[in-house]
């Protein structure tokens, strides 16, 4: 077998494909009031909690799934899904690492997270959330020094109260679309941070997501607050196993910077794209949000996005504190059939907001990428400006690419530019580099990876030697 | 160590090189002058394996049929391009480029590929020799440079990559005395009785400073008279036109 | 509104004299309309511009009844001097006049009783109330190898006495092959609060050049739309040009189907608002085979209560390699209460084209306004003369030297 083939034998069998053998304990089938109960009640919620998911859950009754989005999909029944489902040792939860189940520290080794030394190596505290149930919490202590909380959110809800209620949907409301709302409903865990006044958190925080039992919607919910002064870098990265059913991932993400506070939020995301004839393969509809709601405040998403077999989400800042400033870098990579509806929106409300964005596309196989964003500079928002470019590379004719943003400029203090550019890698490009000894897969990938440097360079120095990879592993066997 | 037996390219039917011969020994320098339009930049173009002509006849290198060979295999093996107009890739870090084209020729030859920091000793040393600004070596490929700085860019990759073959190609127009200069002192370095050098050039004056074995002008893609160096004096006095 | 529409209907039918097979088509498109009546911002198309609320805040109750039956004074004092020109006027909704004076007769022919076929803008609810009450669709043709010697210019013309009107108009043309037209749309409205419902359709066949120059410059209060679709042929051109400044509300959307190879098309516009005024241009290039082209600028400066909005998308089929589209979208507001909207689009689905857009707003830069001063001139001044740049540069794209020169002449520029 020569290289080519290998690589192409190598990408048939993706690379955390696999997955454990734990028996699960499961909700119901199905979405009802029950259901929800169920789900309260296992994890020991207050009434507060489930009364939150109960509304939501009213509201999404009267929510029609929206059908304005490019990438369609088929109907889910929703009726059929678990809405829960949390591996049965869990039950008693391990108070360390060591008593977690072998077979999930075995799994995380498989994806390259082994937990304990990888975490101390890279100064990282890691949130691993495995389904639906964090399990494991590490680097704890030191952060609890500095009254950085960084924790699961049902043990959020159990031990800090207070702030849960007081944060916990006020970016994303229960009466937000229909995802969010279904969410808002049914979410499950997800992590849960709070930086106190003048803090700068010392580590960066990272969370892994899986989605591992069958036939499993996954509903996370993050809540980051970032109090006055302060200042966090947290990382989520995605990997999940092979599945020919097709998953249906919906999280909310919300972020809150009060006064000076910054917050940094990165994603790799490398979820099961499904295979090259577009079978299987997840459904990633996440709502992010983030509201600079003190002055001088700042909130920067950075996400690689090269799986999922359809992505659809707009990591966005509500820009309400005066001088608060909002970034967006973006590189979405589909391949195959892959489909991605992505980009972001930018609300400016405060005066002196700032706001960037940087999306970079790329597009080859039979796939279809948009941006989507929105540039909303409020008559309020006096001397606020909006940079946004955004780049698209097609290999082939037989992918697309689509650029849709939207731009409303209702003061006349505020500058909105924007550019939007659609190239290919030119063949004397490609020459130039096999001239100098690459393989056109090589060349290819560095070409790429040069075009999505400005985005690349967003990203925390351990994400971004790991995305870099992703890149090019990608585009594998895109180019003839 | 280049051998092109009756080499003919046409492109879309126009004709550029007709029945092209030429043998090149290792250790020799070769100039080929020619004014524009006469197939010199087809010439260079083929040998590097760029695609979209039709071609006939035979090119062996080392006795390896040329035309088997993609672009990259060529470069493995030890063929060095000098582009006349070095391309401009955005994003791209000059230095990561080189390191990794460097790394995919020594692992094709079975040698070991340098890490990072061999490799920075290596290029911080070459680009002294060269008078290259190390500043530049983390900036976008070629991109900002200016004609000089990409021409001697060029350079650099190729005494980076230790070519046995390495094809100027013009290398030495828009170039200033100091960059001339500086061009030139790089080919000598690099000059040894293994590795050979094919320098097109429209002008004399790159002459001067690297002195070829043989000389061959070309005319509507045809040698016409092969010589020393003396030919491309007597070429500068008499110009093309009158040359026949 | 359904029921005065229907009554509205039946009046215009019993008085004029319609085929029965032209009154069941006119009936289907009412039924059609009414369907989805006029378009709201839930449709992607509206988003910046609600038409219902807008005729429902500017106009009222609409009446669809215009009498036919007797023809128009014709105020010659609305033609335009020294440019010799053809004509065709249009009052209150009727065709009064085709006059091709400066031209070989046998060169052009005028059908007035064509059938419109429904294209692409199929599911355009006003195309319907177009097709239900347009009273006579014209056709022309410019035969083969023909350039028209002088510029045609439709005048676009209410008496004053109509109000709270619905018009409608409908011209097709056709350009065969190697010929030429330069169409000059002049809005010259006495009337108030009325809708003016105008579609245009152009066959450019290979070789053809089209040239429009839509202007909209004296102050009226009404409410327009205009839509032209444009079919190109191989090697065809067409130069679109847009004054946008005189009526309360207007929307132009442009459709153009590059479908011949090495066909190019043109639009340029300017918005020059105020006082409440709100314009709209959406233009959808579609770039169907190899070898296409498209350029756009669309420029605005928009003062008090005034809002424009530009949707620009780019259609490149799978097909159309090597496609060059361009568009770019230029804003200067220049009060608190103006506001600019675009949606500048890309649709892609082949990889070795060029397409970019390109889109900026804000305020006069200041530090312009500072250099201008430091060289003797006022505020004043020096705003107007960084406007009048800002505005040049499409005006200089027109290429026909007698229109820029006209159009120029009308708003004023200096060079």
């Amino acid at each position: 077998m020569d290289k080519r083939e290998k690589d192409i034998e190598k990408l048939k069998d993706y690379k955390y494909g696999f997955s454990t053998d734990i028996e699960n304990i499961r909700a119901p089938r199905g979405l009802n009031e029950d259901v929800i109960k169920f789900i309260s009640n296992i994890k020991k919620e207050p009434k507060w909690m489930l009364d939150f998911r109960l509304k939501a859950f009213e509201r999404f009754k009267q929510l029609k799934e929206p059908d304005w989005q490019k990438p369609k999909y088929p109907k889910i029944d929703y009726q059929d899904l678990y809405y829960y489902s949390a591996p049965k040792s869990m039950n008693d939860k391990p108070k360390s690492l060591d008593e977690l189940d072998p077979k999930l520290l075995e799994t995380y080794k498989k994806l390259g997270i082994p937990l304990q030394e990888q975490a101390r190596l890279n100064g990282i505290a890691v949130d691993a959330v495995f389904d639906s149930v964090s399990v494991a919490t590490t680097f704890k202590d030191e952060l609890t020094k500095q009254g950085i909380i960084f924790c699961s959110m049902s043990e959020a809800i159990q031990k800090h109260p207070d702030l849960v209620k007081k944060y916990l949907g006020t970016v994303i409301p229960t009466t937000d679309h229909f995802f969010a709302t279904l969410n808002s409903a049914v979410f499950t865990d997800g992590s849960f941070v709070y930086i106190p006044e003048g803090i700068k958190c010392p580590m960066e925080l990272s969370t892994y997501f899986r989605i591992n039992a069958s036939e499993t919607g996954q509903f996370e919910r993050t809540l980051i607050i970032a109090d006055k002064g302060s200042y966090v870098s947290y990382l989520e990265g995605c990997t999940a196993p092979m599945r020919d059913e097709n998953q249906l991932h919906a999280a909310n993400v919300e972020l809150i910077a009060l006064d000076d506070a910054e917050i940094k939020y990165s994603t790799v995301q490398n979820w099961y794209p499904g295979d090259e004839n577009g079978k299987g393969g997840i459904y990633n509809f996440v709502t992010k949000r983030g509201l600079c709601k003190g002055k001088n405040s700042k909130i920067s998403w950075t996400q690689v996005e090269t799986g999922s077999a359809i992505t659809w989400k707009y990591p966005s800042c509500i820009l309400k504190g005066d001088n608060s400033i909002g970034e967006f870098y973006s590189i979405a990579i589909t391949n195959n059939h892959q489909k991605a509806d992505t980009g972001t929106k930018m609300i400016h409300l405060g005066k002196n907001t700032k706001s960037k964005i940087i999306s970079k596309g790329i597009s080859a196989g039979f796939s279809d990428m948009t941006y989507r964003g929105l540039v909303d500079i409020n008559s309020k928002a006096k001397n606020s400006s909006n940079y946004t470019q955004c780049d698209s590379l097609l290999m082939g004719n037989k992918c697309g690419a689509h650029t849709v943003p939207y731009i409303k400029n209702k003061n006349f203090d505020s500058n909105i530019a924007h550019e939007a550019t659609t190239s290919k890698i030119s063949e004397e490009q490609l020459h130039y580099c096999q001239q100098r000894g690459l393989n056109s897969e090589e060349a290819v990938g560095l070409i790429v990876n040069g075009f999505c440097k400005e985005v690349l360079q967003q990203l925390p120095m351990e994400f971004a030697v790991e995305a870099q990879k992703l890149v090019g592993i990608s585009l594998e066997g895109s180019v003839g | 160590m280049l051998k092109i037996n009756n080499l003919s390219a046409n492109i879309e039917d126009k004709s550029i090189l007709k029945d092209f011969s030429l043998n090149i020994n290792p250790g020799e320098v070769h100039a080929i002058m020619g004014p524009n339009g006469s197939g010199k930049s087809t010439l260079s173009n083929i040998l590097s394996g760029k695609k979209g002509y039709e071609i006939s006849g035979e090119v062996l290198f080392e006795n390896n049929n040329l035309f088997e060979l993609e672009t990259e295999e060529r470069a493995h093996k030890g063929i060095f391009l000098a582009f006349q107009y070095p391309l401009e890739i955005p994003g791209v870090n000059t230095n990561i480029f080189l390191k990794t084209s460097l790394n995919a020729i020594r692992k094709a030859k079975g040698e070991k590929e340098l890490d990072a920091i061999e490799f920075l000793k290596l290029v911080k040393e070459k680009a002294r020799e060269l008078k290259f600004d190390e500043e530049k070596l983390n900036r976008q490929l070629n991109v900002g440079f200016s004609g000089g700085e990409k021409k001697k860019n060029e350079i650099l990759q190729m005494s980076m990559l230790s070519p046995k073959l390495s094809i100027l190609d013009e290398t030495d127009s828009g170039l200033d005395i100091d960059a001339l200069k500086v061009v030139s002192d790089g080919v000598n370095t690099l000059r040894s009785k293994d590795n050979s050098f094919l320098i097109i050039t429209h002008y004399q004056r790159l002459l001067d400073y690297i002195k070829p074995d043989f000389v061959h002008v070309l005319m509507n893609g045809k040698i016409i008279k092969s010589g020393g160096p003396e030919l491309a004096l007597e070429l500068e006095k008499k110009g093309y036109e009158n040359f026949n | 509104m359904t029921e005065q529409i229907k009554t509205d209907f039946e009046k215009i039918v019993k008085a004029s004299a319609f085929s029965e097979k032209d009154v069941e088509l006119k009936k289907m498109h009412l039924n059609k309309f009414l369907k989805t009546g006029f378009p709201t911002r839930k449709l992607e198309n509206w988003k910046f511009s609600d038409l219902s609320q807008i005729i429902k805040k500017n106009i009222g109750e609409l009446s669809f009844y215009n009498d036919y039956s007797f023809p128009n004074k014709i105020d010659t004092s609305i033609f335009v001097e020294g440019l010799e020109h053809n004509k065709i006027v249009f009052i209150n909704g009727r065709v009064e006049k085709v006059d091709f004076t400066h031209e070989d007769h046998d060169k052009i022919e005028i059908n007035d009783d064509f059938k419109f076929v429904n294209r692409s803008e199929d599911n355009n609810s006003l195309l319907s109330l177009n097709n239900a009450f347009t009273n006579k669709c014209y056709k022309i043709t410019v035969k083969k190898n023909y350039s028209l010697k002088k510029p045609l210019v439709v005048y676009h013309s209410t008496s004053n006495k109509i109000t709270s009107r619905n018009i409608n108009l409908k011209l097709e043309f056709q350009l065969e092959q190697n010929s030429s037209l330069r169409l000059i749309d002049l809005f010259n409205d006495r009337a108030e609060n009325n809708f003016i419902n105008i579609f245009y359709n152009f066959d450019l066949k290979e070789n053809a050049i089209l040239k429009n120059y839509k202007i909209d410059k004296v102050q009226n209060k009404n409410i327009r739309y205009s839509y032209n679709n444009i079919e190109q042929d191989d090697n065809s051109v067409s130069e679109t040009f847009i004054l946008s400044s005189g009526s309360n509300f207007s929307k132009n959307e442009i459709n153009c189907n590059l479908k011949g190879e090495y066909s190019s098309a043109f639009v340029n516009g300017i918005f020059s608002l105020n006082d409440g005024q709100h314009h709209e241009v959406r233009t959808i290039i579609n770039h169907l085979v190899e070898n296409t082209k498209s350029y756009q600028l669309i420029k605005s400066v928009l003062g008090k209560n005034s809002k424009s909005a530009y949707q620009g998308k780019i259609f490149v089929d799978s097909k159309a390699q090597k496609t060059d589209g361009y568009q770019l979208s230029k804003a200067i507001l220049l009060d608190e209460t103006s506001e600019f909207n675009a949606k500048p689009e890309l649709e892609i689905y082949a990889d070795d084209v060029k397409c970019s857009h390109g889109s900026a707003s804000g305020s006069l830069d200041e530090n312009s306004i500072f250099y201008l001063m430091s060289r003797g001139l006022n505020y004043q001044q020096s705003k107007e003369l960084l406007i009048n740049g800002f505005l040049l540069d499409v005006v200089e794209k027109i290429t026909d030297t007698e229109i820029k020169n006209l159009v120029k002449n009308m708003i004023g520029l200096k060079e």
